[in-house]
């Protein structure tokens, strides 16, 4: 007997609509307890991979399992252990029913003991500062506050396996940041796998432990977060932030042999530098030398949104 | 299957339905319209000669009986077209076929949710129009005529629900095929004309006189019901093929 640890396991999941191939032989695996991110652009396949896991969509080959369940074999068995938000979910509400009455039929549906409902709805609804707003109609909430409800909508039956849909989405800050601490507390808490399908790159990076960058329907590439970053190699990248005279240092580095790039961004230079334990300190002296005072000049971390734009312009390996 | 889910997704149906007032409004609209014709022709001949109208009341029975079954009809195709792409076009579809219900659960949901309340208002109405034309009828000393007759009450009582799946059937796959409710009304505003056609043929069976022979209706209305049976099943076998998650959401 196979015992399978990770949550989600997918092999050569391939969905065409048409002539048109969503998702094209993808494979991942999602351990249990993470919180994965699936980055890509629109219509790269994301939400497709999000229906065919949640047994929307049936694949036209390959296979998927969640929670160890057959998306293709057992399809009841996996939505039960799985709450998902779908895209726009806060579009997704019963309008004209309470908030209150949204998770109520929802958490019926999902099989939750009628004696458990009460305090559950009670539970997600004062986590989520929607107590207050219970009785009224969906259709009157904010859009933050109906993302919230759908959120709730989603977690109400404690799934093991969370699908989420651009989760953040026409969010503010202030309840994106809310959104992005409950899913890591619950994913620690309860140990509860979350899938996240986002564009939004800091918001991956901030949340997901592991991601996979999907593009017209393929995964180009899957891992742990850090260890992407680090892929990068990026650590020729520096950052000049200067006092005085930004476009004289631009010219400066410009001039410099072993700098192979630079840009400007707001009062810094990001400058790429060949062999920087030998030749950062020849540029700092130069600059130093000419008169231009420095503030910074430091290493600068490569993210996952220099990643994302070298994988999807296939530059990544 | 869990009848329970199916009854739940019913109820859900119906409560969205009533929340929303021309359908509220429409629906106690229809179900008013048979019986009020009803009451008021039978009021009008009894109040008028009495002895006459007890002759030929049992004929107009069997002439007005299906209109009562034609009423019934078309709250099924107001409420299914709300339920079915209401349902798709206010995306609630997404995260319901996100539950554990099975395609067949929330299938049968779909179509209690317009069965039950179709039904309970071609019953209310039938129950409305004999008790009030009973009343008329005491009223004035006469016989008392059951309006509907037997005839009416087989025709009401078995080519009516059967009728009612039909509606709701097609409204099923009507559902797949457009994206707004108007869109469904519409739609279903010219399926229900189609679906009179067969609880007319009671009406053809008057001779010249204006008496309707009883033999000839009964058979008329067997005839009517094994129509709607057959429509029902059709229909039925139809939508339980189209209805599944991947249709309806690649759609």
């Amino acid at each position: 007997m196979v015992i399978k640890l990770d949550e989600v396991v997918v092999s050569g999941l391939t969905k065409k609509f048409g002539d048109l191939t969503a998702v094209d032989h993808i494979e991942l695996s999602v351990p249990k307890g993470s919180v994965y991110g699936l980055l890509g652009p629109n219509g790269a396949g994301k939400s497709t991979t999000i229906r065919l896991l949640c047994t929307l969509l049936r694949p036209n080959d390959g296979s998927a399992t969640v929670g160890g369940f057959d998306v293709v074999q057992s399809p009841v068995s996996v939505r039960e252990i799985t709450g998902v938000l779908p895209e726009e979910g806060n579009h997704t509400l019963y309008q004209t029913f309470s908030a209150y009455e949204n998770l109520e039929y929802f958490a019926r549906l999902y099989g939750v003991p009628e004696n458990e409902i009460p305090g559950r709805i009670e539970e997600l609804l004062i986590f989520m500062d929607l107590w207050e707003r219970k009785d009224d109609p969906a259709g009157e909430l904010s859009t933050g506050n109906r993302q919230r409800l759908a959120l709730c909508r989603a977690l109400l039956h404690n799934p093991k396996v969370v699908l989420l849909d651009e989760p953040t989405a026409a969010l503010d800050p202030v309840a994106a940041k809310r959104v992005r601490e409950l899913i890591l507390s619950l994913a620690e808490k309860y140990s509860q796998t979350f899938f996240i399908n986002s564009h939004n790159l800091a918001e991956v990076q901030r949340v997901c432990d592991r991601i996979a960058i999907i593009d017209e329907g393929k995964i180009l590439l899957s891992g742990n977060t850090q260890e992407l970053r680090a892929k990068l190699q990026a650590t020729q990248n520096f950052r000049i932030r200067v006092v005085n005279n930004l476009e004289k240092a631009e010219s400066i580095a410009k001039a410099t042999d072993f700098v192979t790039s630079v840009e400007k961004e707001a009062d810094s230079l990001i400058v790429t530098i060949e062999d920087p334990f030998s030749n950062n300190s020849t540029l700092m002296e130069s600059l130093l030398s000419q008169g231009i005072r420095l503030v910074e000049f430091a290493e600068e971390e490569a993210t996952l949104e220099d990643l994302y734009l070298e994988v999807i312009k296939g530059g990544a390996k | 299957m869990v009848l329970y889910k199916s009854m739940l997704v019913a109820r859900a149906d119906l409560k969205m339905a009533l929340k929303v007032s021309y359908v509220k409004y429409g629906l106690i609209g229809v179900a008013a319209i048979g019986p009020i014709m009803m009451i008021a022709i039978v009021g009008l001949m009894v109040f008028g000669d009495p002895v006459v109208a007890v002759a030929i009341l049992p004929s107009i029975s069997v002439m007005l009986s299906p209109m009562l079954g034609m009423m019934a009809i078309m709250p099924a195709a107001l409420i299914s077209a709300n339920a079915l792409v209401g349902e798709r076009e206010q995306n609630t579809l997404e995260p319901l076929l996100n539950t554990p219900l099975t395609d067949r659960e929330l299938l049968i949901g779909k179509l209690l949710s317009s069965f039950i309340p179709s039904f309970v208002l071609l019953i209310g109405s039938i129950a409305i129009t004999e008790i009030a034309t009973i009343i008329i009828l005491l009223s004035v000393g006469a016989q008392i005529i059951l309006i509907p007759g037997l005839p009416g009450l087989f025709l009401l009582l078995t080519a009516g629900p059967a009728m009612i799946i039909a509606i709701v059937s097609l409204m099923i796959l009507i559902s797949g095929k457009v994206k707004r409710v108007y869109e469904a009304y519409q739609t279903s505003g010219l399926t229900v004309i189609i679906f009179f056609i067969p609880m007319m043929i009671p009406m053809f069976t008057m001779d010249a006189s204006g008496i309707i022979d009883m033999n000839l209706a009964w058979i008329s209305n067997i005839i009517t019901f094994l129509i709607a049976l057959v429509l029902a099943a059709i229909t039925w076998a139809l939508a339980v093929r189209r209805f599944n998650r991947d249709t309806m959401i690649s759609m």
